[in-house]
């Protein structure tokens, strides 16, 4: 472990080194926040709308920029430049264990996500946006969110891996646009038309977008929270295994 | 001396180490990569035996096989057939103990722009097993030793090629390996870089590092290497010391001066030149 987080120092060091690389981590999800609020806050007035328990419908919306921040697997761009660069021969070259060269990068990515979620829930804060659980669900609204980018950049590692080329890494981001759209992003599942509810039931991403609302909206609703993490729990544990798989049979 | 015992404190148990003491030893290494059009052949059956201690050099035209050698034999890629050893430990059964005993530097300088010379040394150190502090006291010796103490808290996007290159070299020795792969460790380099890589090459082997190298310029062959092999198209063609290379062309082609390594590389990888009032005309395949 402690070599993962040698590796991970590094990567964290190489993404403190780009900020052109983060900050559009922070600045998109943030004005996709606004949008949304400004063309569908009207529709859904707080005081008559239910699902909004009170808050105003930013809270509903607060989830979708989360996930968004979580999704841009910068991470895996960089693996692609150490790919090309001839770098990731060297780590490989080194007697490290083969899991070890996954995890740096996905512990750096956990620690950046938890920086970004963090900045974005308290400028939520900010704007009026309240985390109805308390302290514990706050802790663990960041935490889901940083959660879900371990799973999702290694996704995008995966794709690196296997096409070594930044376009193709590139255009592997675009996937969890579809996904965050077959979500109840903008009302609840229930008010949603019969074929987007399908879609929305069998799309993991509707199950943490689920939990990181209830956890923003309502109490400590473990119905909705644990599922979400069942979702990282199952996704990280496939990802791990066919990133540590793909990296042992790298050539 | 610190830094070193903690290397060996650190060691997993010996490898599984067979056969003799060559440094590094292969028997019918055969690589194949699947391609659209059939399989690419790319290295055809070689057999390699470099005794510990030596410079070896490994000459061939681009595309000749010598980087997938390097590769096969320095863990980095899969080996179709045959078998590959490095001190004695089978790289294909034991990958890791094989890169405990190698120091690899290839192609193009492998080295993340977005660290400094120092923080790429203490990284490495570090993933062979040398804790932060050994693991700094030995990038320090290592910047010494390549002439980078200057630059080394810049970050090494701003380093001119021959920097890059001697960091790579300094990298590739954070473990004191017994063999050290070196993939064309010159090309790029203008002259007065390239005699500093050798010098520092020359140093290295002094205290005992075997070095296997690739390279496309003979002269750097000639003045380095012990011993070289040819390969062309996958298959060695000659193997020697360059003075008994450049012997048996001129006895086999009955020559009335001494050929140079030119010539023998050239007879070998069956190309011809012209020489017209002592200069190259034309190298053609």
């Amino acid at each position: 472990m402690s070599l993962a987080w040698v590796l991970g120092k590094r990567a964290l060091r190489e993404g403190w080194r780009t900020p052109e690389a983060l900050l559009p981590t922070l600045f998109i999800p943030l004005f996709f926040l606004v949008v949304n609020v400004g063309q569908a806050a009207k529709i859904f007035p707080s005081s008559s709308t239910a699902f909004l328990h009170g808050q105003g419908y930013g809270a509903f919306q607060l989830p979708s920029s989360l996930l968004l921040a979580a999704s841009f697997g910068t991470a895996a761009l960089f693996l692609v430049e150490d790919i090309e660069g001839g770098y990731f021969d060297k780590l490989r070259a080194t007697p490290v264990p083969r899991t070890v060269l996954v995890l740096g990068r996905l512990i750096a990515e956990s620690v950046k996500a938890v920086f970004i979620a963090t900045v974005i829930v308290l400028v939520g804060l900010i704007f009026g946006i309240s985390v109805a659980s308390g302290p514990l669900g706050f802790v663990l609204l960041v935490g889901l969110t940083a959660l879900w980018a371990v799973v999702y950049v290694g996704f995008m590692q995966l794709i690196a891996l296997k096409t070594r080329s930044a376009a193709a890494t590139n255009s592997g981001g675009l996937v969890f646009f579809p996904l965050l759209f077959l979500t109840p992003n903008f009302v609840p599942r229930h008010l949603l038309t019969r074929p987007m509810e399908i879609a929305a039931t069998f799309n993991p991403v509707t199950y943490l977008m689920e939990a990181l609302r209830s956890l923003i909206l309502q109490d400590l609703v473990w119905s909705r929270i644990l599922p979400g993490f069942a979702v990282v729990a199952v996704l990280g544990a496939l990802m791990l295994a066919l990133n540590v798989r793909m990296i042992r049979h790298y050539d | 001396m610190d830094d070193v015992a903690e290397v060996v404190e650190r060691k997993p148990p010996a490898p599984e180490r067979t056969g003799t003491s060559a440094a590094v030893q292969a028997e019918a290494l055969v690589k194949h990569y699947p391609s659209k059009t059939g399989v690419i052949e790319a290295v055809r059956g070689v057999d390699l035996r470099i005794e510990a201690g030596e410079i070896f050099g490994f000459l061939g035209p681009n595309g000749a096989g010598k980087s997938t050698t390097v590769r096969m034999l320095t863990t980095l890629l899969s080996i179709t057939s045959g078998v590959a050893r490095v001190g004695g430990v089978d790289v294909a059964r034991e990958p890791d103990a094989v890169r405990r005993l190698i120091g690899v530097a290839l192609q193009e300088a492998g080295l993340d722009p977005r660290q400094t010379g120092r923080e790429l040394l203490v990284l490495q150190a570090q993933l062979f097993g040398l804790s932060a502090h050994a693991a700094t006291a030995r990038a320090q010796d290592l910047l010494a030793l390549v002439e980078l103490e200057e630059a080394a808290d810049r970050r090494i996007k701003g380093y001119s090629g021959g920097m890059k290159r001697r960091l790579d070299l300094a990298s590739a020795l954070v473990h004191e390996p017994d063999v050290l792969f070196l993939d064309e460790p010159t090309t790029g380099l203008d002259p007065a870089s390239r005699l500093t890589v050798w010098e520092e090459l020359r140093r290295i082997n002094e205290r005992g590092t075997t070095i296997f190298l690739t390279t496309q310029y003979l002269e750097e062959a000639d003045q380095l290497c012990d011993r070289l092999a040819i390969i062309d198209n996958g298959l060695l063609v000659r193997e020697g010391t360059p003075a008994r290379l450049k012997a048996e062309l001129r006895e086999r082609l009955s020559l009335a001066s001494e050929p140079t390594l030119d010539d023998v590389y050239l007879d070998a990888t069956g190309r011809t030149r012209s020489r017209v009032a002592g200069e190259v005309q034309e190298v053609s395949a």
